[in-house]
Parts: C-alpha cells; structure tokens; sequence
C-alpha cells in the first residue's frame, strides 16, 4: 500500500537535523565584533582628552578623560567610592528581591483572578502612574532620611512594572495553548505549572530588567533627595558641591556601567530560561 | 485497504450519494432536518441533535449565534470533512464536539452520552499547531500522556513517542524544539501528540491551513496513510474544497453565519485517494464533486459579502 503512495515533498519538508561544518575564517572572526568595541571606546575617550585639552570649554564643566579616571582610581585608591558603590548595590539589589517577591505573586494572582484583578488594578495603576519622586517627601516624613527610606523607595519603583509585566503574562497565555491543556487531560494546578507558568516566564525576566531601570532610578532619586549621607547618588551631589566635575563625571560612568552590567546579566539569564524566544541582538 | 472495506459496510453511498447527483438543485439534498439517524450498519459515534451555539456579548447584552440548529451523525471510523466559508461557525461546531462550547439549545452527544468536556475519547489537532514552545518535539508529544486524564505509564511513554513519531516521519527530530522546525513539521508534532492518546475521534481545525502548497498534499497524502492504520473516527475542518473531497469520506457544507448545515454530500470515490498516477484526483467524479461544491460554497461566500456591507 505504501508503495502506490507518493512522497512528493519528501525533500523539501523532511530535512534531516540541523547539521554544523567547520568553514574556513580567520581566528579573528569570533572576537571582531568586541575588537570593534574596543576600538571605538578607545577613539571615543581620546576624542574627548583632546577636545578637553584644546582648552575651549571650561574645565569645570567638562574634565579631561585622563582626570575622570584617575579621579575613579583614587576614589577606588582612598576608600571613598567603593564603600558607597556597595551601599547602592546592595540596596539596589535586596530591593530588587523584595519588589520581586511581591510583585511576581501578585502579579500572577491578579492575571489569574479576575475579582483580584478587578479590586487591585486602580491601585496598581495609579501607582505604576506616580512620577516616583513624587513619593520622596511623604517617604522621608514617614521613614526619616535613614536607609529605610532609600529601600523602599526602590522596592516602590520596581514592584509595579514587575507585577504589571506578570499580570500581562498569564493574560495573554495563547489560547489555543489552554485549550491544548484542556484537551490532553491537564487538571488546574498542570495548567499553571505546564503551561500558564512557563508562559509567563518571559514576561517575568521583562518585567524584572524594567524593575532594575526603575529601581536604579529609584535608588538614585533616595540617594540625591533622602539626605542620608551614603551611596553613588550622595557620591556626585557631594562632587557637584565641591566643583569636582572629574569625580562627578566618574561616577556617572561607573553607573553606566553598573546598569549595562544589570541588563546584560538578565539578557543572559532571558536566553537561558526562554531560548525559543529569539530575542534581537540590539 | 481495510479502511475502504469498512467505509464501504459503513455507508452504502446510494442513500446519500444521491444528493450529489444533481447538482444543479442544491437544496434538493438538504440535511438540516432534525434526523440524526444512525447509517445504515454504522453505529453513531458522534451525534449533534438540533445544536444551536453562540457567544455572550455582555456590554452589549447580546449573543451572537454562531451555529442553528446543527443535526448530524458520524459513524464509527468514519472521516467527515466540514467545509464552508470562514466564520460560518464550523469551529464552534468542532468545539462543541471537543467540549469547549457546550450548546444553548439541543444536544451533542458522543456514544450517546452528552459531551459536557473535553475527554480522553477525544484529541485535537488544532491549526495552529499550539505545541509549547518550551519543549522538545519528544517532550511535547509527551505532554498528552503525563497529566492527570488519560496518564500514560511512565515505562509505557517512550516506547508510544518512539512509535507514534516513527508513523507521522519524525524520527530523529526527538530533540528538537517546535521553532527549529518547518510549518509542516510542528504540524507533524501537532498530529503525533494527538495519536499518541490513541483516541477513538480525532478532531482536526484547519491542521494544515497554514502550511504551504506543496507541504500541504504531502500530509493529506500521509494524513490518509496513518488514518488508513489507526482508523480514527475523525472530523476534519477546511475551507479547502480539494482537501474536503480527497480526504473525506463524507462531506458537511456549513451556510454563512448563523451557521446551518446547508447540504451533506457522500464522497463515492475509491480508496487510497492519493496514488502515484492520481487516477482518483483525475476523475470525472472528483470534478463532478468539485464543481458541485464550487457552486454551494461560491452562493455562501457571495451571501456574506452582501449580508456585511
């Protein structure tokens, strides 16, 4: 019977497994693209030591690369910054953890319920709303200008978008995936661990790299506003006061790099937990 | 082969095949009367009697009524092909078979008890694909077999995922995740995981819409091969007039919305349908089919141009 039956896309659709072969490229082929980084950083940093040495904006304003760096290397040298680098990361980071505990759950419950959607979804909308800095006065009334304040008003920056990005999640679990769990037998609690769960993960890592952009800012704003006298933000509002533009500009690289370094770990950690995903290399 | 012998004890094409010989008087064979009887030798698997469904606008406190009054039956190992134009409701009616959608009025009842969920009986093979991403073709075959209905044994798993891949031609891509593969593959994957419950109905929604031309006649072609050795009961929806009459051995031309079932058309062609020399898609019976719904289904499409301006 087989025999009278035809394979007219056998060679179009039933490819074999994907298959690798070496090809011939120089050694330097997997590096260029970091090599061009390099490079362009270089020329970008020299471009500015010479339009600073040229002399026609005030030094005040704008210091030469070569002071800013070693402003940061006697910084790091003194004790001045890595204390204070500490301070915000650590802050940075156990606010992450707790906007995360709260806001996951929550997230997911109100993507699941819609009555807890329905009661929850004004607050959370108006917080989600709320210029953040706008909560500093009432914070510091309530908390004082101690550490309590600059956490919670990271764990206030980052808990929304992290609860937002779960609820959207669950909600736009692909329908036709919730019927294919209906179908092949999945009681409620196989539907959420199988399907409605690994859905959402994305959504998850979404919403926690939003977290840490609005709880870098959130940090910074309890830092320069709360008074407390510590952390990266205390850092550049004490430069800025004693016109030490090399170290203001120092600590505002080292944030870069501290928020680049943040998202870039989630991207890895994105790639590992969701690979069917093609995230866009931008 | 033994598909077409038991077709043939299953419906002997003369009662109804008659409709389909004059094809210029459509409503002549109209089947939407409330009479769900059992073909001759056949026992009902599936029965929908008098089924109307729809869905719930609650801001507008209406209901829009997809299906009315939807009578028919299928028989044991029998494949029924519904086709009509889009959005004329023949999704609902393969949900209110699978359970999704129960009916407002009427009933739809699977060996003879009403349907009131999805069940173990039945498995579904849906257009577009809805395999979890986050799994391997292996993994998401095994998805069917390891939650608390229809739970497979644990030793018992891979040997029925080694079989069931070996028949839809997907052996070595275990491995494999659903976006590594081409539109007909995951489709593949979409087929294995629904045999591998070994269901007595089988209900397909446009499994291969969305796959290209020519991937398209390759898996009609195998889809009548593996039917031909599990022999499923299965409802098959398209809007593909030649997919509906190659693969079908019964045909259900469903009206424009409300959906109606305007005319039921036995298929009398031979099995295998699909032959190196496609004496069977050549035939002047496959024309006369052809042209026959060409003309019911061009009526619906042209009817719900003028019904939506």
């Amino acid at each position: 019977m087989s025999d009278t039956l035809p394979r007219p896309t056998a060679a179009t659709d039933r490819s074999t497994p994907a298959q690798t072969e070496a090809i011939q490229v120089s050694w330097f082929a997997p590096f260029r693209s970091t090599a061009i980084t390099v490079v362009n950083l270089s020329l970008f940093f020299l471009l500015w030591e010479l339009v600073a040495r040229a002399d026609v904006i005030n030094p005040l304003f704008f210091p030469k690369a070569t002071d800013v760096f070693s402003a940061l290397y006697n910084g790091f040298a003194d004790g001045t910054i890595l204390p204070q680098l500490a301070h915000s990361l650590s802050n940075l980071l156990i606010g992450l953890v707790i906007a995360a505990a709260i806001g996951i759950p929550v997230g997911l419950l109100m993507g699941a319920s819609r009555v807890a959607d329905l009661i929850l979804s004004p607050y959370v909308w108006a917080m989600t709303s709320l210029p953040r800095v706008a909560l500093v006065p009432l914070l510091i009334l309530i908390l004082g200008f101690g550490n309590a304040m600059q956490l919670t008003i990271i764990v206030l920056s980052a808990v929304f978008p992290i609860m937002v990005n779960c609820m959207a999640g669950v909600k736009t679990v692909d329908p036709s995936l919730l019927r294919a769990g209906r179908v092949f037998g999945a009681d409620r609690i196989q539907m959420y661990s199988k399907v409605i769960l690994p859905f959402t993960l994305p959504f998850v890592i979404a919403g926690v790299n939003q977290g840490i952009a609005r709880g870098l800012v959130g940090m910074l704003i309890g830092e320069l506003l709360g008074g407390g006298g510590n952390g990266l933000g205390f850092l550049l509002d004490r430069a800025s006061q004693q016109f030490d533009s090399a170290t203001l500009y120092g600590v505002l690289i080292l944030l870069a790099v501290m928020a680049v370094g943040l998202v870039q770990a989630m991207r890895v950690v994105e790639r590992r937990a969701a690979p069917w995903r093609s995230i866009p290399n931008v | 082969m033994a598909r077409t012998g038991t077709h043939a004890a299953a419906h002997p094409g003369s009662q109804l095949g008659s409709q389909t010989g004059s094809p210029t008087e459509s409503q002549a064979g109209n089947q939407t009367g409330s009479h769900p009887e059992p073909q001759a030798g056949g026992e009902p698997l599936i029965e929908a009697i008098n089924a109307t469904a729809g869905y719930e606008n609650l801001r507008e406190r209406t209901r829009l009524i997809a299906l009315r009054d939807v009578s028919l039956t299928v028989a044991k190992g029998e494949f029924l092909a519904i086709v009509g134009p889009s959005g004329c409701g023949k999704t609902t009616l393969i949900n209110m078979i699978a359970g999704f959608v129960r009916p407002i009025s009427g009933s739809v009842l699977v060996r003879g008890q009403e349907v009131t969920g999805p069940g173990a009986d039945r498995a579904m093979v849906f257009q577009d694909y809805a395999l979890l991403p986050w799994r391997t073709v292996e993994k998401n075959v095994r998805f069917a077999m390891e939650n608390r209905r229809g739970r497979v044994p644990a030793q018992e798993q891979g040997e029925r995922i080694a079989k069931v891949l070996d028949l839809v031609g997907l052996r070595g891509f275990e491995k494999s995740f659903p976006h590594e593969l081409s539109g007909g593959m995951r489709q593949r994957v979409g087929i294995a995981r629904a045999l591998v419950t070994e269901p007595e109905i089988l209900l397909m929604d446009e499994p291969f819409g969305a796959v290209d031309a020519m991937t398209r006649e390759a898996m009609q072609a195998e889809l009548e091969k593996i039917i031909a050795q599990t022999r499923q009961t299965v409802v098959f929806i398209t809007h593909s007039i030649d997919e509906a009459i190659t693969l079908g051995d019964r045909i259900v031309v469903v009206s424009n919305r409300p959906g109606t079932i305007r005319e039921i058309i036995d298929v009398d062609l031979p099995r295998p349908r699909f032959t190196s020399d496609d004496a069977v898609k050549s035939s002047a019976r496959f024309a006369e089919i052809r042209s026959h719904l060409w003309a019911l289904l061009s009526d619906e499409a042209l009817g719900a141009k003028g019904g939506q301006p």
